[in-house]
């Protein structure tokens, strides 16, 4: 049997052979790792589940009530230019009305959104975008090829300040460095091409397997060229089913749906007439008040204990998904003593990520090996546990001459993090290593987060395993925070970020894994199943892989 | 009483100076600003673009010329991007910078923009002060009468049952913080911990409307403690002038002792208990801050923890102003209060 991508052409070879290989000996992670490739690669979730000979998992959303208000509880920030959105939850507002080319789903599939769909060379060099027909902005004109090449140059934009989508997208970028001083920090010319007026096409330098993913994060909003977020209450332009009413930041922002505009994909969601984010803070125990008032329908996130209390709660259900969620707690490596590898080492032999995992997230989660790749990525190798043993730990402090050193361990002042940050400082001070533990409020944590000597920091999840090694460890990187720098991981994750071939690409990954470890870059001890609760009437608020939630498919169930 | 009233609001604008000047050069510290540009642009921004950032927007100016900036007498400064936009202090975004005034501070009537709430100050100040003077009304409402009668009550038979029994109550309330009643009400009253839930133990929609359920435990939890504090200082004051010669004289005319109570002790019982009771509102401004927090409910006192915890300069220097203004003004009254209460004391 044949499998096809959206467009009609057959799927690459390789990845109709991991096929294969998964129905052989499959495992729930294996499959979802071919979903996530196949998905990339253009298959539709019904194709890529068909070529393991199983459903696509029917999504509920034949049973909404049009109408009726929303009201979310979460965080309201003020808005910003889209590529510079550092919280998702400033996404979450602006995408009632900015849209996304693309669409990760909870299932590890990707949906193309304001894209009808997309090929990739098996090689991963060239980008066939196909740029959905049909599609109007909300003044009336059509949206085309030129918007989404507009888009992507933007993105490029490397003197944008706290442009992150230029992180996800340096492989186009002509960036200026040491080895390249007339870079100019834009687009490479020729690597993107207007087709006609619903093709772009994209010739990379070199292959790169991550643009899709990145045009599905959440910074990678699509805006109209007139678009100014300073003006976004009186000119909302997008594509987007909803408007905003107002935003009233730390207080509320109200979306409501824009009658005088035609969503492409009407009658396929926008169901609620009005969505109300309401901010109570950042402390859970006012969103359990705010529940127990009835003055919010559905939550953003809830941690730790607080899981137990609404559980408890009646009228309110429960939605968890295993994520790529993490925690680093993290030496850097630009400070005295962390230079030294066998210091950084002793660190990590000396805690136990299952007591971590246990101690910070009360077990809501699975234990992670120090490589921050796992087995909801794609390209994970089992490299096993990674080693404890806190007498070899000290013993190698000892020998590294940091047997007196104290560790200075720098956490945020709440939550999970800050717990499992005491937890590690605990085990260290058990193996008979000297610490002090830190704890800074949110508002000044983040002012050097990068450059603690040793701190932890939470990081969201990725699609693909690559992606966060090439945005966090890879030598200068801006979030480079452990302050690796290491050539042969380098070299090695470049060629590993050009093989769009699963398999292949796991030989790179296990270099890269044991790397990780051997360095001792960090202490990664699990990824977090994530949760929220809404309540029993609501749908299509279930907490999302990414935290991104969706507008539009948000309703009230009839 | 001219001269008295001329020489206060000397004093009030001189502080008002000399606490901005304060709240500015803190503020302006190097990792303040670092935290201000990182709320701004990216909270994972790097020292170069900081750098550039505070270099672009003005902020490394002398530090008094930055000041007069924001008092109004000082130029505002521009900037001329690489491509030749000029951006500027009196420069809103997207306005020709040909018609921009030089001068834009509070002289001018300008208190500045918000890089929190991106707002302009002036209106949002406003805007939260009259969510805070609700509050505040409320718990007056509540505070003064149940004070004053718990206080002439107890005050009034030093040492008898009522009087232990009143005293002890307003020592407990005056000595539980609100941080701590408000908790424990929220748990008590509005939780399922007890499935009483007879009120909301968040305040979120009390800024639409304000009703018994939203409204009544932050009153309460800030209300509570002044009431303690004020019944003790009436007691004190009550059971003073009920050991006065006239009271046993009128005592001994014949006169009933309620009559006594209300005609001859209440009115010079009152006069210490007005100055505290002034002296409370200022003391409200910052329970608010707590309480406003803890109940969700965005005032004055939420608006204050938010400009700290971003490092909004202008508008915590919008926020030291009115509390100058708050606290001196009080004062002011209860000054002059007093001297019409006691005629034995002259202002001038």
């Amino acid at each position: 049997m044949k499998f096809f991508k959206r467009n009609g052409k057959p799927m690459p070879k390789h990845v109709v052979e991991m096929a294969e290989e998964v129905k052989k000996n499959g495992t729930a992670v294996s499959r979802r790792e071919f979903i996530t490739t196949a998905s990339a690669f253009g298959a539709t979730a019904v194709t890529a589940y068909a070529m393991l000979g199983m459903k696509a998992p029917a999504r509920a959303a034949a049973h909404a009530k049009a109408g009726g208000t929303l009201r979310f509880q979460q965080e309201v920030r003020a808005l910003k230019d889209p590529r510079t959105y550092d919280w998702s939850q400033i996404a979450n507002v602006s995408r009632g009305w900015l849209e996304y080319l693309v669409q990760f789903n909870n299932d590890a599939t990707f949906t193309p959104k304001l894209l009808e769909g997309w090929e990739i060379s098996d090689d991963a060099t060239t980008y066939v975008l196909k740029v959905r027909k049909g599609v109007k902005w909300n003044d009336g004109s059509d949206f085309t090829a030129e918007d989404v090449a507009r888009n992507i140059e933007g993105w490029c934009d490397k003197s944008v300040e706290g442009n992150s989508m230029a992180a996800r997208f340096s492989t186009l970028i002509d960036a200026k460095t040491d080895d390249n001083p007339n870079g100019t920090d834009k687009i490479k010319d020729g690597v993107l091409e207007i087709v006609d007026s619903h093709t772009v096409k994209l010739n990379l330098p070199a292959a790169d397997i991550t643009l899709i993913p990145g045009m599905a994060d959440y910074p990678a909003a699509i805006t109209h060229k007139d678009y100014n977020f300073e003006t976004a209450i009186e000119k909302p332009l997008g594509t987007g089913p909803y408007i905003p009413e107002a935003i009233e930041v730390g207080v509320k922002a109200v979306l409501v749906k824009n009658t005088n505009h035609t969503w492409w994909n009407e009658g396929n969601g926008a169901w609620l007439d009005r969505i109300e984010f309401i901010d109570y803070g950042q402390e859970p125990a006012a969103w359990v008040a705010a529940a127990e008032s009835d003055e919010v329908d559905s939550t953003y996130s809830i941690e730790g204990e607080f899981i137990d209390i609404f559980a408890a709660l009646d009228g309110w259900k429960r939605a968890d998904i295993d994520t790529a969620s993490t925690i680093v707690i993290r030496p850097n490596q630009n400070n005295a003593p962390y230079d030294n590898v066998n210091v950084r080492r002793a660190l990590a032999l000396a805690v136990d990520n299952n007591v971590l995992l246990e101690l910070g997230i009360a077990g809501l989660g699975i234990t992670a090996n120090n490589t921050h790749v796992g087995p909801m990525h794609p390209e994970y190798v089992d490299i096993g546990a990674p080693e404890y043993n806190p007498e070899k730990a000290k013993q190698m402090m000892d020998e590294a001459g940091a047997g007196d050193f104290e560790h200075e361990i720098i956490s945020i002042d709440a939550g999970y993090r800050k717990d499992t940050t005491d937890a590690v400082a605990d085990q260290l001070r058990k193996a008979g290593i000297k610490v002090k533990r830190t704890v800074l409020p949110g508002s000044t944590f983040w002012n050097d987060w990068a450059k603690y000597p040793f701190s932890s920091t939470n990081w969201n999840p990725r699609p693909l395993g690559v992606q966060v090694l090439a945005l966090a460890y890879r030598s200068g990187e801006a979030w480079n925070e452990s302050g690796f720098a290491n050539k042969e991981f380098d070299d090695t994750l470049t060629e590993a970020l050009a093989i769009a071939d699963v398999e292949k690409r796991k030989v790179k990954m296990q270099r890269l894994m044991e790397l990780m470890r051997d360095e001792g870059v960090t202490i990664q001890p699990y990824w977090r199943t994530l949760t929220n609760f809404s309540k029993d009437t609501v749908g299509g608020a279930d907490h999302h892989i990414s935290y991104e939630y969706y507008p539009h498919e948000m309703h009230f169930k009839a | 009483m001219g001269t008295f009233l001329l020489k206060r609001f000397g004093v009030m604008l001189l502080t008002a100076l000399c606490l901005t000047l304060i709240v500015f050069y803190l503020t302006n510290l190097d990792p303040n600003l670092e935290k201000l540009v990182k709320s701004q642009l990216d909270m994972r921004t790097s020292d170069a673009q900081v750098e550039a950032f505070l270099e672009r927007n003005g902020y490394r100016q002398n530090i008094f010329k930055r000041y007069g900036e924001w008092l109004g007498v000082a130029p505002g400064w521009t900037h001329t991007t690489e491509t030749g936009e000029i951006t500027g202090r009196c420069i809103p975004a997207g306005s020709d910078p040909a018609d921009a005034p030089t001068f834009c501070g509070i002289l001018q009537g300008d208190w500045g923009f918000s890089t929190v709430f991106k707002e302009s100050i002036g209106g949002l100040i406003l805007d939260k002060l009259s969510l805070t003077g609700v509050l505040m009304f409320w718990v007056m409402i509540t505070m003064v009468p149940a004070a004053l009668i718990i206080g002439v009550l107890a005050g009034m038979r030093e040492g008898s049952k009522t009087d232990r029994t009143l005293s002890t109550f307003s020592i407990i309330t005056t000595s539980t913080p609100e941080y701590v009643s408000g908790v424990v009400f929220i748990v008590v009253f509005a939780s399922s911990v007890t499935g009483l839930r007879w009120f909301k133990g968040t305040a979120a929609s009390a800024m639409d409307g304000a009703n018994w359920e939203n409204f009544t435990l932050p009153v309460l939890a800030l209300a509570l403690y002044g009431v303690g504090y004020i019944a003790r200082m009436t007691r004190a004051s009550m059971a003073e002038v009920m050991t006065e010669q006239y009271i046993r004289t009128a005592r001994l005319k014949g006169v009933s002792f309620w009559g006594v109570v209300l005609k001859h002790a209440l009115r010079n019982a009152l006069i210490a208990p007005f100055t505290v009771i002034m002296l409370q509102i200022p003391w409200l401004l910052t329970g608010v801050v707590i309480i406003e927090t803890l109940f969700n409910y965005k005032g004055f006192g939420w608006t204050l923890v938010q400009a700290v915890g971003n490092n909004d300069i202008e508008l915590m220097m919008a926020v030291s102003v009115v509390a100058v203004f708050v606290v001196l003004f009080t004062q002011l009254i209860s000054d002059i209060g007093y001297a019409f209460l006691n005629p034995r004391i002259r202002v001038s």
